[in-house]
């Protein structure tokens, strides 16, 4: 025994030898790596993007899910519908997504437990339906509980559909739980390449309720195709869906047209070279 | 020791996505899985690797679950093992307690709860390919985040890598049982043809209403027997 | 009731000399007053049908609905004690939900009706509970067509599955009844409640065994159901009641294999005929005293 308290009532070094503490985490001199949950994605889609318009939205997003830089699936359909009012778009881990996707459908029954009271007719002016925007609010709610507890859902969502007084409604959560809405949207590459053109078209809430749905549909394929020239993660064929009063209208094997590259045809080498 | 995780593996060149840990047996693998004509087909070679030794030349990577579904396992044989012990035993309850045999849909969903809740834990790459009276035959495949995919046909492991292209080149649907064991013959000779991690026999199952058909095909016989009969 | 006061209609745990727990006895005497309930498994759906009396003049019409939904193709209703019901409900959803969360499909209506029944026989067993004061109808579809696994994405290969079974049926509708005892049958045709006697006659006379031809249509079941429960409630006409009635089709059908309310029209127009079934009788009957 010495006169330190913090030995008293440990077995004695010069008996037992030093303390091992290696099994204790390095904030307390040992070797233990910290317990983390927080994981990388692996299978990955990349940008979602989506437009308000008059009377809808409009949502897009390509069918690839990649593994690292290799095209690994190229069936994989990254738009769920919810209730006749929402589309969310999914961009990030493909795991996740699904996890989302089941968590949606037990939301859905869950949501029907009282459709004994309605019928088919009744509730497609069912006040209590959920609007994209109570979606929104779900969903960003579950983000962030996630990145709360360090082991959050990898990815970026994009709500679009109309609200409970069935106005358009756009808006985003990703990983960290953070939320943003606005006329027009877009999440990875996307933000970087598709939300300046969009912006063009709509500069702000006001344009959004003057666009046209064939307008916006058409901004949106103009963006895709943007995407796919740019984007290294991204393919050809995309899901698009409209969200509007008469419901939800959801394509998965649109196939990008009119691409430019006959351009081509006139490059020579590098800088001065014309043959 | 500190654990490296995400560091180049010893070749210098390939990321050791798999983060083994240190000792553990590496299925390194070339795993595939097909639909065809009256079923599914499932494919292997045969080599276990602990870094550059080749610590098993004859393992058999096809695993049975229930009667006529069958998995392919990539990555820790450790946890591979586990995970297909698991579903192995929920299926055998499932047909016992419903008094109806399990759809590869419910070994597939069982698969990817274990895969995608512990996938800090794991390293596992499984393909799932089963056949039942409902729905004929059918391929899964989970790759390493525990994502679910049902597809054609299937393929995995490190030397898949390698046979992207030829797969994607010589696939066909509805392929007659022949065609079907050419493909997937075809497609794992080029997958040990290229990966040093991938070696050995061919194993395969054929998977149809008849039931499960191991077939073998050896190096030293040009990989063209003995086929289904006893070497 | 001869047994009363021999002390073995105490307790739960106690069997009787002749075997008997009164317990579970008493229980569905509890369900012999409830407002009658019936279930009708139709060549393309399942009907579930309640005739709600009305205890106050001061409830809201329509509102309070009696008849639950336990999965999207599943529905359940009851006869005998409500809030008895709402707590089997409420088991019934947690089961499904757990089905779901371990095998990522809906469950099948046999395995949901096998569970219950587990669940209500484990009431006779022990001292401390009673028996549930209900039976309970629980009708639903279960897909004919292939459900992938919920949240798979991919389509495999695009001619479809190789190697079906050719003719092999799945799915269809399903109709199980579920007693305080514990014991459940799946029926054709089921009925409890006060009128079940009336009901059951009445079901007995429809086609509903496939092995006789043709079984009805849903939406013959619909109008059938109605009428039933009109039937049932003339012995106790002096009471209001309300008819509630709900359905699930083929996906193929009108509530794509869902548990929904049956519309507004077609309600209307089954209890139409109902009334007018109901007054010809009469009228027969009148002729015939005449």
């Amino acid at each position: 025994m010495n006169h330190f308290p913090q030995a008293w009532g440990r077995p004695r070094d010069d008996v037992y030898g030093q303390y091992n503490p290696s099994y204790l985490p390095q904030s307390h001199g040992g070797t233990q790596q910290p317990i983390t949950h927080t994981q990388s994605p692996i299978v990955t889609g990349t940008s979602v993007i989506a437009i308000k318009f008059k009377t809808g939205v409009v949502i897009a997003a390509d069918n690839l899910a990649s593994y690292g830089s290799l095209a690994r699936f190229t069936d994989v359909h990254r738009l769920k519908h919810f209730n006749r009012k929402s589309v969310v778009g999914v961009g990030g881990d493909v795991s996740d997504m699904q996890y989302l996707d089941r968590l949606l459908k037990s939301l859905d029954v869950e949501e029907n437990y009282s459709t004994g009271s309605h019928t088919a007719e009744e509730s497609e002016t069912d006040p209590a339906m959920m609007g994209a925007n109570n979606l929104h609010t779900y969903l960003s709610k579950v983000m962030y509980k996630r990145r709360s507890d360090f082991n959050p859902l990898w990815n970026a969502l994009l709500v679009a559909g109309l609200d409970e007084k069935n106005k358009p409604f756009l808006a985003s959560a990703d990983l960290l739980g953070t939320t943003f809405s606005g006329p027009t949207m877009a999440t990875g590459f996307g933000a970087h390449l598709a939300q300046p053109i969009m912006r063009r078209i709509v500069p702000d809430e006001a344009a959004s309720q003057q666009l046209g749905r064939e307008e916006a549909v058409q901004a949106v394929r103009d963006c895709m195709k943007v995407l796919f020239y740019r984007d290294a993660r991204s393919m050809p064929e995309y899901s698009i869906a409209v969200i509007d009063e008469k419901g939800v209208e959801l394509k998965e094997k649109e196939v990008l047209e009119n691409q430019s590259w006959d351009f081509a045809d006139k490059i020579r080498g590098y800088g001065t070279q014309t043959v | 020791m500190i654990y490296q995780t995400g560091a180049l593996g010893e070749d210098g060149i390939h990321l050791d996505m798999n983060h083994l840990k240190s000792g553990e047996v590496n299925l390194g693998t070339s795993i595939m899985a097909i639909n065809f004509r009256d079923g599914v087909i499932l494919g292997a070679d045969s080599r276990t690797t602990t870094g550059a030794y080749i610590a098993n030349r004859v393992t058999d990577k096809l695993t049975q679950v229930h009667d006529t579904i069958w998995c392919c396992r990539s990555g820790s044989a450790a946890d591979t093992q586990a995970v297909a012990d698991i579903v192995q035993y929920h299926l055998g309850m499932y047909g016992i307690t419903n008094d109806e045999a399990p759809t590869t849909q419910t070994a597939a969903a069982l698969f990817q709860e274990l895969c995608y809740e512990n996938k800090d834990m794991l390293s596992a790459g499984i393909i799932i390919a089963g056949w039942d009276h409902r729905h004929g035959g059918q391929v899964y495949s989970i790759p390493l985040g525990g994502s679910l995919h049902k597809q054609a046909y299937a393929i995995g492991g490190s030397g898949s890598t390698y046979i992207y292209g030829y797969c994607d080149a010589n696939w066909k649907e509805d392929m007659s049982e022949a065609d079907g064991i050419k493909f997937v013959k075809g497609a794992l000779q080029e997958a040990i043809k290229w990966d040093g991690s991938s070696g050995g026999v061919i194993r395969m199952v054929v998977l149809t209403k008849s039931g499960a058909v191991r077939h073998l095909y050896l190096p030293d016989r040009n990989y063209e027997g003995p086929g289904t009969e006893k070497p | 009731m001869t047994s009363i006061g021999t002390g073995y209609d105490l307790s739960n745990s106690v069997f009787s000399p002749d075997g008997r727990n009164f317990q579970v006895e008493y229980a569905v005497k509890a369900v012999e007053n409830g407002g009658t309930a019936i279930g009708i498994r139709c060549k393309d759906g399942v009907v579930l049908a309640l005739e709600k009396l009305v205890t106050s003049r001061l409830l809201k019409k329509d509102a309070n609905k009696r008849i639950a939904t336990v999965d999207r193709n599943i529905g359940v209703v009851h006869s005998g004690l409500l809030p008895d019901g709402r707590h089997f409900v409420s088991r019934a959803r947690d089961e499904a939900q757990s089905w779901r969360g371990t095998y990522k499909a809906p469950i099948p209506v046999s395995s949901l009706a096998n569970r219950m029944g587990s669940y209500v026989q484990a009431f006779t067993l022990y001292s401390s509970v009673r028996p549930f004061g209900i039976t309970a109808i629980v009708g639903g579809w279960d897909a004919e067509t292939d459900v992938d696994v919920d949240g798979a994405v991919g389509s495999g290969p695009k001619v479809g599955a190789g190697g079906k079974t050719k003719g092999v049926k799945e799915g269809g509708p399903y109709l199980y009844m579920i007693e305080p005892s514990g014991l459940y049958w799946g029926y054709y045709g089921a009925a409890t409640g006060k009128g079940r006697q009336a009901a059951k006659a009445e079901l007995e006379k429809l086609k509903l065994d496939p092995k006789d031809g043709e079984c009805i249509s849903l939406e013959e079941g619909v109008k059938e159901a109605a009428r039933i429960i009109y039937v049932a409630h003339e012995d106790s006409k002096d009471k209001d009641f309300e008819l509630e009635m709900t359905w699930i089709s083929a996906v193929n059908g009108p509530t794509k294999g869902r548990h929904e309310e049956v519309p507004k029209a077609l309600k209307e127009e089954a209890e139409r005929l109902a009334k007018a079934a109901l007054e010809g009788e009469d009228e027969d009957e009148e002729k015939m005293e005449k």
